[in-house]
């Protein structure tokens, strides 16, 4: 294990269960909340009434349309201020009591008269309806790169399918909270969200308030995954109305089963690829259209397609994407957003064209390699994806692969899967302010959250690396907004937009020390040149002079009671760049299916990723495992069932909704490979989306290399492989 | 939507529990891993929660070929214990293939096979179950169907029973103790269970105030060897059987002189494959009889639109099972 290694930064607290979450909180007259749902799937509401519910014992308050009617109008407020039902189980009030079975004896008492409407409870109710958003994410929704649709019509070979990716439900173990107050004017609002500064301008707009007045806390998260952003925000908007119109402390937090409704979900999609190819295994055509879900309250696509203009060298590409509207909760970027369900049809699809053109897997892939971005017509600022499937194939054994439907381990039917994954490197503005105090401490701070991923221990090392101190002399402040400005929690860029703005405060110090020591009479350093002076082990020395002294030295004898710089940094400016950046990698499975039962079990993973420079090999294999695991509960486990008669989510519990459990988790080999980049500050690249993306495709190549069976739709069920003894 | 308070009570003796547990409204707690679930879920809503978990019914006896459960013993300690696992290793097999450490730490063998349907309806909100809710109507048959039955459903209800536990002890013909407000009784755990027909909300053919006592399981020694609970499921921990098939044959001289196949997953009770066990008496153990139970199990099974596959999976899981244990020794 490498000294860059270090422990996380909180692991101590997490362990011994001594880590407060924001949730627990403890406020002086704190009131409990409870939401009212309403069991229509469409409709309006045409009454609440709090009558029956006032009379329930430790009864405080309900909030509603009435109150939050003088809400500035905006997609956060929506939800809130209309009286339209867009799905089964809305809330559409928030009671409050002295407890919280209180609370929620009260909310069962609310009587909800609502008007129902005929509602679209499946995407394959209303195709018809379909559209085409103006943007998936930062990208256009359509894209067309010289003629796919001709090339498709002259290619020598074509692989043409549907593929299709069911609804995934994030699941933080930490579920959402506030615990939030009044002073005043002023709020204070401690919430577990993945953005404090996103969260404290949407409350300052709908409250039509200054930030200023405004302080969010998020100093811990138990997880965040995509869904600790926008949809949380009309329920703690709910319980901030409540706060205000009791005068006291208010605590919200969502139950298990609203986790599965409220606050997003991956969206459902059914694509239609095709590939053409010629004879020689060069890709000469591709069509990726995907249709999606979306709620009638709010638009939202992953850029499912968008992977697959990059991916891949090929002259003539065209993708788009159709959102259809139903009354369905509403979906929002999930962990991988966009490359999951993308990638596992570009890379099944891959797999197909192997088989059908008599290629190795890899062999195909490392022919089709783009050398560079082809869509924006710019070199990579590195790519290694190359070397990602090279080096994984070694450790995995890939040039050992057995043929297809040959291995078996007794019952079991063994099958070998492999595919790419990639995810862009993107950076947002960050400022990071770093203290010195003299006696030698440190300490550094910024307001962007640490949503469990090590966003504390990163920012740590970073900033002990720079000082040459050890890391337990660094103090480290996150997740409030009195704190410099830090970007949200998503898209894997914290690590690298937090790290320039760090190195900027940090190169500010050592030259403000370094320049007190040259200049100081008492100091050995006096007169040495700046530029030969270095920070190590917690001294400042020269490199060539073989002298030195502890930095804290420095400030005391000066008698300053320490030093302060702030450092900043700017987001990636994509119209501007010279070149594009992504993370890229190559993901081999094994699997066996139980023959004639149709189970399927992983039995060994390896991950080869290239993302820049890796800053803690034990974080990122940690991100790197969580990540591979999120994906084989994506490709074999995770599936949200609705009752399309009445629009409700049915099995809104952890018993009923899978996910991998230890048993189904393989050893993971996770091969780091480091990359210099210098169009990135430090080389540094973001690393969380990069395991849950490809490996639902690499699982089922080798479903299919196991038992013969294509199945190009998620999760893979017994049902889809069951064959004869 | 979320739960109605509850008295609770706590029982001082069985008569103590059985007078409590007769009053309208009550429900026996043990374990509490699936009543709570239940109640969190607003599924239940007792307006009194008699607690029977520290009564003296959790002693585990095995001599003279006969296993005695009692009712409160804990699923882990059953499987822990040295007799159990010597003597009846497909009873420890079974419970450590059911659901998690934590959850055999609190659950009770009474309260196993007392457990209710994972249906999602039933366990729903704002949906038609007429287990839950007599007269709304059952969703699952017209809608999300690929937990329901096979067999044994009615117009009214297709929901399946979930324990593991209760498919092997029918195999094995385990009796139970009930005492109730008429007098104690022992009967046929196969006795136990009932089918749904018109009146779904009732799953057992217990009436108010009767608590299983204990669990018997007699003379499987002929079995010695050639048992085994096949289970198949979604993922390989703390999961429900899809399909569940629990197996014995006893074999003198190359025949198989009597056999027992029960299966899980696809009934509302566990069911047992009669026409497959018949078939097999008197036959010489080979891949081809074990074909022909298995096509013999799935006789008369009404698929709906999801659950189609349980069919094949059935008639598969049957021979697995066979193949299993019918092997020379």
């Amino acid at each position: 294990m490498s000294d860059r290694s270090v422990p996380r930064y909180e692991a101590a607290l997490k362990v011994t269960g001594r880590a407060a979450y924001e949730g627990e909180v403890p406020a002086v007259g704190l009131l409990h909340a409870a939401l009212v749902e309403v069991p229509i799937a469409r409709g309006d509401v045409v009454a609440v009434d709090a009558s029956e519910a006032e009379r329930t014992s430790g009864f405080a308050t309900m909030v509603s349309y009435a109150d939050a009617e003088p809400l500035k109008p905006s997609p956060a407020t929506a939800l809130i201020r209309d009286r339209a039902v867009h799905f089964a189980g809305q809330p559409v009030a928030l009671v409050v009591a002295d407890t919280l079975s209180a609370a929620r004896d009260a909310a069962r008492a609310v009587r909800v008269t609502t008007q129902a409407r005929p509602s679209v409870t499946h995407m394959a109710q209303a195709l018809n309806t379909a559209y085409v958003p103006a943007m998936v994410g930062r990208f256009p929704s359509v894209s067309n790169r010289g003629d796919a649709t001709a090339a498709l019509a002259d290619a020598d070979r074509v692989v043409r399918h549907r593929y299709e990716t069911a609804a995934n439900i994030h699941h933080p173990l930490e579920p959402h909270a506030v615990v939030c107050w009044w002073e005043g004017d002023k709020a204070v609002v401690h919430t577990s969200t993945q953005a404090v500064f996103g969260t404290r301008a949407m409350i300052a707009h709908a409250f039509n308030m200054p930030p200023a007045d405004i302080r969010v806390i998020s100093r811990l998260l138990g997880g965040g995954f995509g869904c600790k952003g926008q949809l949380w925000w009309p329920w703690m908007f709910l319980a901030m109305l409540a706060a205000k119109k009791t005068g006291r402390p208010v605590r919200l937090e969502l139950t298990r089963a609203q986790m599965f409704r409220l606050v997003g979900r991956r969206q459902e999609t059914v694509q239609d690829l095709a590939l053409g190819f010629s004879t020689n295994g060069c890709l000469t055509g591709i069509a990726h259209h995907v249709t999606a879900q979306s709620s009638t309250h709010a638009e939202y696509s992953d850029a499912t397609a968008v992977y697959t203009r990059y991916l891949y060298a090929c002259p003539n590409v065209t993708t788009s994407h159709l959102l259809v509207r139903t009354n369905e909760p509403q979906p929002v970027p999930m962990r991988a957003p966009g490359t999951a369900p993308g990638l596992f049809a570009l890379e099944s699809a891959m797999d197909e064209a192997a088989v059908r053109l008599g290629f190795d897997p890899v062999d195909l892939r490392v022919r089709n390699f783009a050398d560079h971005d082809q869509e924006a017509g710019r070199p990579w600022s590195s790519n290694s994806l190359r070397d990602c499937y090279c080096i994984g194939a070694e450790r995995f054994g890939w040039a050992r692969r057995p043929a297809q439907g040959t291995a078996v381990d007794g019952r079991w039917r063994i099958g070998w899967g492999m595919a790419s994954t990639m995810y862009p490197a993107i950076r947002q503005a960050a400022k990071v302010r770093v203290q010195l105090a003299a006696d030698g401490a440190v300490l550094v701070q910024c307001g962007t959250q640490d949503m469990g991923s090590g966003t504390y221990t990163a920012l740590g090392q970073i900033t002990a690396d720079a000082l040459g101190v050890p890391v337990d002399r660094v103090t480290v402040e996150l997740g409030d907004t009195v704190l410099p400005d830090g970007p949200f929690s998503g898209g894997s860029q914290v690590t690298a937009s937090i790290f320039p703005a760090a190195a900027a405060a940090t190169a500010k110090l050592r030259a403000t020390i370094a320049a007190m020591a040259i200049a100081d009479e008492a100091s050995p350093l006096a007169g040495q040149r700046l530029d030969d002076l270095e920070f190590r082990d917690g001294s400042i020395r020269s490199r060539s002079g073989n002298v030195g002294e502890p930095w804290a030295n420095v400030l005391a004898r000066k008698g300053t009671e320490g030093l302060e710089a702030e450092g900043e940094s700017g987001a990636t400016q994509h119209p501007d760049l010279t070149a594009t950046s992504m993370g890229y990698g190559a993901v081999f499975v094994e699997i066996g299916v139980n023959a004639g039962l149709g189970e399927i079990r992983v039995r060994r993973v390896c991950g080869a990723f290239a993302a820049g420079r890796i800053l803690n090999p034990l974080l990122a294999r940690s991100q790197y495992v969580g990540g591979l695991v999120g994906g084989i509960g994506m490709a074999l486990h995770e599936r949200t069932e609705t009752d399309r008669a009445t629009g409700r989510m049915l099995g809104e519990t952890l018993a009923d909704y899978l996910i991998p459990t230890h048993a189904d988790m393989p050893e993971f080999d996770i091969a780091l490979i480091e990359e210099d980049d210098p169009h990135l500050p430090g080389s540094v690249k973001g690393i969380g989306m990069l395991g849950t993306a490809g490996i639902q495709a690499a699982i089922a190549n080798a479903v299919f290399h196991a038992v013969g069976k294509r199945v190009r739709s998620l999760p893979i069920r017994i049902e889809d492989v069951l064959g004869r003894r | 939507m979320t739960s109605p308070p509850f008295r609770y009570a706590r029982a001082t003796s069985v008569d103590n529990a059985i007078a409590k547990g007769i009053c309208n409204g009550s429900a026996f707690i043990a374990g509490g891993t699936d009543l709570l679930q239940l109640w969190k879920a607003g599924v239940t809503a007792p307006a009194e929660v008699v607690d029977i978990s520290r009564l003296p019914l959790s002693e585990i006896d095995c001599s003279n070929d006969t296993l005695t459960i009692g009712a409160l013993a804990r699923l882990s300690s059953v499987a822990a214990h040295r007799d159990v696992a010597m003597h009846h290793p497909l009873i420890a097999d079974t419970i450590l293939a059911s659901a998690s450490g934590q959850i055999r730490n609190m659950a009770t063998v009474g309260g196993n096979l007392l457990q209710r349907t994972r249906c999602v309806y039933f366990r729903g909100q704002d949906v038609p179950c007429n287990k839950r809710q007599p007269g709304s109507g059952c969703g699952a048959r017209d809608g999300v169907s690929r937990q329901a039955a096979l067999f044994g459903t009615s117009a009214a209800c297709v929901a399946t029973n979930a324990s593991d536990l209760a498919v092997v002890l029918i195999a094995l013909d385990a009796e139970i103790n009930i005492q109730g407000g008429a007098g104690a009784r022992r009967v046929c755990l196969s006795e136990l269970y009932r089918l749904p027909g018109d009146t779904p909300a009732q799953d057992t053919t217990l009436v108010a105030g009767d608590l299983i006592t204990g669990v018997i399981v007699r003379n499987v020694a002929r079995f010695a060897g050639r048992m085994t609970y096949l289970k198949v499921r979604d993922r390989a921990s703390f999961e429900f059987a899809v399909v569940s098939v629990a197996a014995a044959l006893h074999i003198e001289n190359g025949v198989i002189v009597e056999s027992r196949l029960v299966a899980g997953g696809i009934a509302p009770l566990p069911w047992r494959l009669t026409q497959s066990e018949t078939m097999l008496l008197g036959k010489v153990p080979s891949d081809a009889v074990f074909v022909a139970a298995g096509d013999l199990a799935i006789q008369g099974a009404q698929p709906l639109s999801e659950n189609g596959f349980k069919i094949e999976l059935l008639r598969n899981s049957v021979f697995r099972a066979l193949q299993t244990i019918g092997g020379a020794s």
